[in-house]
């Protein structure tokens, strides 16, 4: 059921006339379903169906996302501690405040000053060196750090690139400020969703980019929009949900970086990227 | 003013605070911060260079380089007003830190607070070894108030600078000073983006990521041991993880499919506020850091994303699309008393609640599109633009004294970390290097 329907919410770049007015600040709060126009009505009965565990399977908008991540947790990290399948982690530390104390580590001027010895991070007190400690901690900075980390990303986003490429899958370009599939990305996608199905082994992940005007943030929600919009429309042209993954980079991976719009329409792009290894 | 005096002036500021939250005040501005607070004029005759060879990381001699850093921190301080003494006939402190004569004579000229000292290499032990004294003469009781007396590796001059000033404005304010503050942020490493933390300055950069693909917007504990930040695992999910600075020991906190960004820690450490789209789209949750028991506190069909507490850990401000483009809204710290706080503007994104609580600064965008930043009260009635020319502005924090904000931009080509008063005046940057650094978040004080 779910699975069927596809959502653009048109018209996200230009003017938004505000949908409340100052009056209604405290009304909202009371009921806050009773201004929104009818137009957001099927989304929010998709998200209540997403929402219920029975249906987050079939639903297009979390059982994708869900399943991936599963397998994704079951490969990988070794290095972090804590870390649980799907979710939050039960154990960390406490990162609870008991307050800072009424000198915060000064000790104020004296007229015959005994000496005070700084070293590099305790003499900040707290943060590096834990409170007023003695001794250097500095230098343990990155002590749990993999310095084959970068090096291993590298070569596998370079498989990744290589398998890609042979594949000739097509980009995806959408407006400023836009998660609408034009009709250009329509037909790359069509086109792409016939690869997929004559590579049933293959699996698909789709990255949401975004040029560099706004902020990090809203950026990081909006690609998530465009690689969600892209999978929806692949899993409308018959492509098997459980071969796609979606992951948003936001403004953080531009494939160009000059501060002209030609630049910026190749960075507002739904890439499609075989996925090889992990 | 004594130790005593000064216990009992930061208990009634302290009251003062809880009562403005409590009360429900926001447009109370605290001592200087107060736009008719006037600063104390400070003069720095100098740092002299005494003894041994001159500093061998730079040509500049030691004494020179500790005195830049003070005036530069003095000057930021906000709580200061630096006079240049060369017009005042002022010689040099005497020795032991004895006033000068002339220093009367200063005073008379409206010189409130005298600062000298000296600094040199130690010669006498294995390691090269600095000192610096430094000495305080208070024009009000007419003598010398105090001194400091600082040692340690050629890798602390800078510290003792910012040490000794900080030391000053906790004398005259009771405040801790931000001159010790760090500055965590994002920088560019061929094509990964790691987190770093420098001092507030810009200087002392380190790194403290190597995962060679993306750490985004960190966030730090509210007694700096810790940043929260969000990171992708396997470059295909994204998950918050929190890392210790002085150990560089590293846990995954939350990793739920979807989105799993800007996490936020409470200003007591009890809650992690953050954004994740792994029930539908990007929803506020809440995690309880000791019971680890998760409260979701938003449900609507559009994003909700960029929680940040109010001083109080009561309120949450954040952005959300549900009314069409980006706008902050305001909600108490379980989800409930919802409402819409800007109405300027057609994208208003990025909030960051400052700590006097007092106001919240956040970008917004122009009728001309581009991205600045702004501040507004918490009540909406007041609002103002801080920020203008080109280039996007990004990821307001505050300093922990209300007085500056950090942000990064493309004023000047690629992202760069700058800094601002809350005034909107004295834009500094403070990033020089690599091709792109953003995401600052500036340390809680010490």
């Amino acid at each position: 059921m779910v699975s069927r329907v596809v959502i653009f919410r048109e018209g996200i770049d230009g003017d938004h006339s505000p949908l409340y007015v100052r009056g209604d600040i405290l009304q909202e709060g009371i009921n806050p379903m009773k201004k929104l126009p009818a137009s957001y009505l099927p989304l929010l009965l998709a998200m209540l169906v997403a929402v219920t565990p029975a249906c987050s399977k079939k639903a297009v908008q979390s059982g994708g996302d869900g399943q991936t991540f599963q397998q994704e947790t079951a490969k990988s990290g070794t290095m972090r501690e804590g870390t649980r399948k799907g979710g939050v982690s039960p154990n960390f530390p406490d990162t609870a405040f008991s307050g800072r104390n009424d000198s915060s580590g000064l000790r104020g001027l004296d007229r015959d000053p005994s000496e005070e010895r700084l070293s590099s991070e305790a003499g900040s007190n707290g943060g590096f060196g834990g409170n007023g400690g003695s001794g250097s901690n500095g230098n343990k900075l990155m002590a749990k750090s993999d310095p084959g980390a970068a090096a291993r990303q590298l070569a596998e986003i370079r498989a990744e690139q290589i398998a890609s490429a042979a594949a000739e899958l097509r980009d995806v370009f959408f407006a400023y400020d836009s998660f609408s599939i034009t009709d250009e990305g329509r037909h790359a996608l069509i086109n792409n969703a016939e690869w997929i199905k004559s590579n049933p082994n293959t699996q698909l992940k789709i990255e949401g980019h975004c040029d560099e005007r706004g902020t990090s943030a809203y950026n990081l929600v909006l690609g998530e929009k465009r690689a969600k919009a892209v999978r929806n429309y692949l899993v409308e042209l018959g492509v098997a949900p459980d071969h796609l993954s979606v992951v948003s980079y936001g403004k953080e991976r531009p494939f160009c970086t000059e501060h002209v719009e030609s630049c910026y329409s190749q960075n507002r792009r739904g890439h499609l990227v075989v996925r090889t290894g992990n | 003013m004594t130790f005593r005096t000064g216990v009992i002036v930061g208990f009634c500021a302290l009251l003062g605070l809880v009562w403005i939250i409590e009360s429900g005040a926001a447009d109370v501005f605290l001592e200087a911060t107060r736009p008719d607070f006037q600063k104390i004029p400070l003069g720095v005759v100098g740092i002299d260079h005494v003894g041994g060879p001159e500093s061998p990381e730079g040509r500049a001699k030691l004494g020179n380089r500790i005195e830049e850093v003070l005036k530069a921190d003095v000057r930021r301080s906000l709580v200061f007003s630096l006079v240049d003494l060369s017009n005042l006939g002022i010689k040099a402190g005497g020795r032991g830190g004895e006033p000068d004569p002339s220093f009367k004579q200063a005073a008379e000229n409206g010189v409130s607070v005298i600062v000298w000292g000296k600094a040199g290499m130690k010669a006498d032990t294995k390691t090269p070894d600095v000192s610096m004294d430094g000495y305080v003469y208070d024009a009000g009781s007419d003598e010398v108030v105090g001194g400091k007396r600082y040692a340690g590796s050629t890798s602390v001059v800078r510290l003792m600078a910012h040490r000794f000033a900080d030391e000053l404005v906790f004398r005259y304010t009771g405040e801790p000073g931000i001159a010790r503050t760090k500055i965590a942020y994002v920088s560019q490493q061929g094509t990964a983006r790691e987190i770093f933390v420098m001092d507030y300055d810009g200087f002392e950069a380190r790194q403290l990521t190597t995962d060679g693909f993306l750490n985004l917007m960190p966030h730090w504990s509210p007694d700096r041991r810790f940043l929260v930040f969000t990171a992708y695992r396997n470059r295909n999910t994204q998950e918050i993880d929190m890392i210790e600075l002085a150990t560089g020991k590293r846990w995954t906190l939350v990793s739920q499919g979807g989105l799993n960004i800007t996490p936020a820690l409470s200003p007591d450490g009890h809650f992690l506020a953050y954004s994740s789209s792994h029930e539908g789209n990007a929803e506020l949750y809440r995690l309880d850091t000791r019971t680890k028991a998760v409260l979701r506190l938003t449900t609507n069909a559009g994003g909700d994303l960029s929680p940040s507490w109010s001083p109080s850990g009561r309120e949450l401000v954040f952005t959300s699309d549900r009314s069409g483009g980006p706008q902050l809204f305001l909600m108490s710290a379980d989800g409930t008393n919802v409402r819409r706080l800007t109405f300027d503007g057609d994208y208003n994104a990025a909030p960051a609640w400052s700590p006097r609580g007092n106001w919240i600064a956040y970008v917004c965008r122009t009728p001309k599109k581009e991205y600045k930043l702004c501040v507004i009260t918490p009540d909406g009635q007041k609002r103002m633009q801080l920020t203008t020319g080109h280039g996007v502005d990004d990821s307001p924090s505050w300093s922990p004294d209300g007085r500056h904000l950090v942000f990064s931009s493309t004023a000047d080509g690629k992202s760069q970390i700058y800094m601002i008063n809350a005034d909107g005046k004295d834009l500094e940057r403070i990033t020089f290097t690599g091709t792109h650094n953003s995401a600052p978040t500036w340390s809680p004080a010490s």
